[in-house]
């Protein structure tokens, strides 16, 4: 497992593309679309997009993410640092962010590599 | 070309101004105020900066847009060009149509890069507004893109990359 985080357009899908060539666009999956896991996928893109979604879909991102984790050890999620701002008034918008950083938690615990992406630059953090 | 990235009051502006006095050593010293000056907040927020500024030997240029224009009067010095947030915006919202975000990213891009030919340093300030995850109005969303896009092709040129949080600067590149 590989984590790359960073905030809303840093270029954090072409950081990982550039330092993994040979994964093309159908190694792609993004987390915006309502796909399931049946389908090996490579790179896990918008990971917060998908958090979002299951949410709002009333499913269970906690252990939908533990059973991924489990069928797919060696994957490449990518998700947006959305926590560096005023936590919402609105409920479901604080849910999707405490959803997402304590995931972002889960993973990076897992992962073998966190890298945090700025202005298209990656540092290791892990 | 040196970049410079933080979020409101990380204290960028203070790391920069030093850094480009450092880098100016006995040459010319600019500063190039990218915000336009609209109402009396406007003005006593660039009279507070100028203050700040004073007795620093810089010599403050004002330029909302088209900064390439000043490469014939910086030549040869260094420029301090703060900052991004306001020329990217001050590009996109020029007119009464609102630019594509790649093509105003690319001319802020080209327009920065002319002024780096010309000086003999060139220290960039730009924001970090991006980690909050608030989905905001389609302008807004397309402003954040373009000054995005502009932060990582001017990083990837840039000599060093540094972030600054709670003052402290971190080595990004």
């Amino acid at each position: 497992m590989e984590l790359y985080i960073g905030g809303f357009a840093q270029g954090k899908l072409a950081y990982v593309r550039k330092k993994y060539p040979q994964y093309t666009d159908l190694d792609v999956m993004d987390g915006s679309m309502p796909c399931g896991f049946h389908q090996h996928f490579k790179i896990w893109n918008h990971f917060h997009l998908w958090v979002k979604r299951r949410l709002l879909e009333g499913g269970d991102p906690e252990s939908e993410l533990e059973q991924f984790l489990t069928a797919y050890p060696d994957s490449i999620i990518i998700c947006d640092e959305i926590g560096n701002g005023i936590i919402p008034l609105d409920h479901e918008e604080r849910q999707y962010r405490e959803y997402t950083g304590r995931l972002l938690c889960r993973i990076a615990k897992e992962a073998v590599c966190v890298e945090r992406i700025i202005c298209g630059v990656g540092c290791r953090i892990k | 070309m040196i970049l410079i990235v933080g979020g409101s009051a990380s204290g960028k502006s203070a790391y920069a101004e030093q850094t480009a006095i450092e880098a100016a050593g006995a040459r010319k010293l600019y500063y190039c105020a990218t915000m336009q000056i609209d109402g009396e907040e406007g003005l006593a927020r660039a009279r507070k900066h100028q203050k700040q500024r004073q007795g620093k030997g810089f010599c403050t240029i004002e330029r909302g847009r088209d900064i390439a224009g000043l490469a014939g009067r910086i030549s040869g010095g260094v420029v301090l060009l703060e900052c991004l947030s306001n020329l990217v915006a001050n590009e996109m919202f020029a007119g009464d149509v609102i630019y594509a975000p790649l093509a105003v990213a690319q001319k802020v891009y080209r327009e920065i890069c002319c002024l780096n030919e010309c000086a003999a340093g060139l220290v960039i300030v730009t924001n970090n507004v991006f980690e909050d995850g608030i989905v905001y109005d389609r302008a807004t969303m397309r402003y954040l893109e373009a000054l995005a896009a502009v932060n990582c092709m001017l990083a990837k040129e840039a000599d060093t990359v540094t972030e600054i949080v709670a003052g402290i600067p971190l080595t990004v590149k």
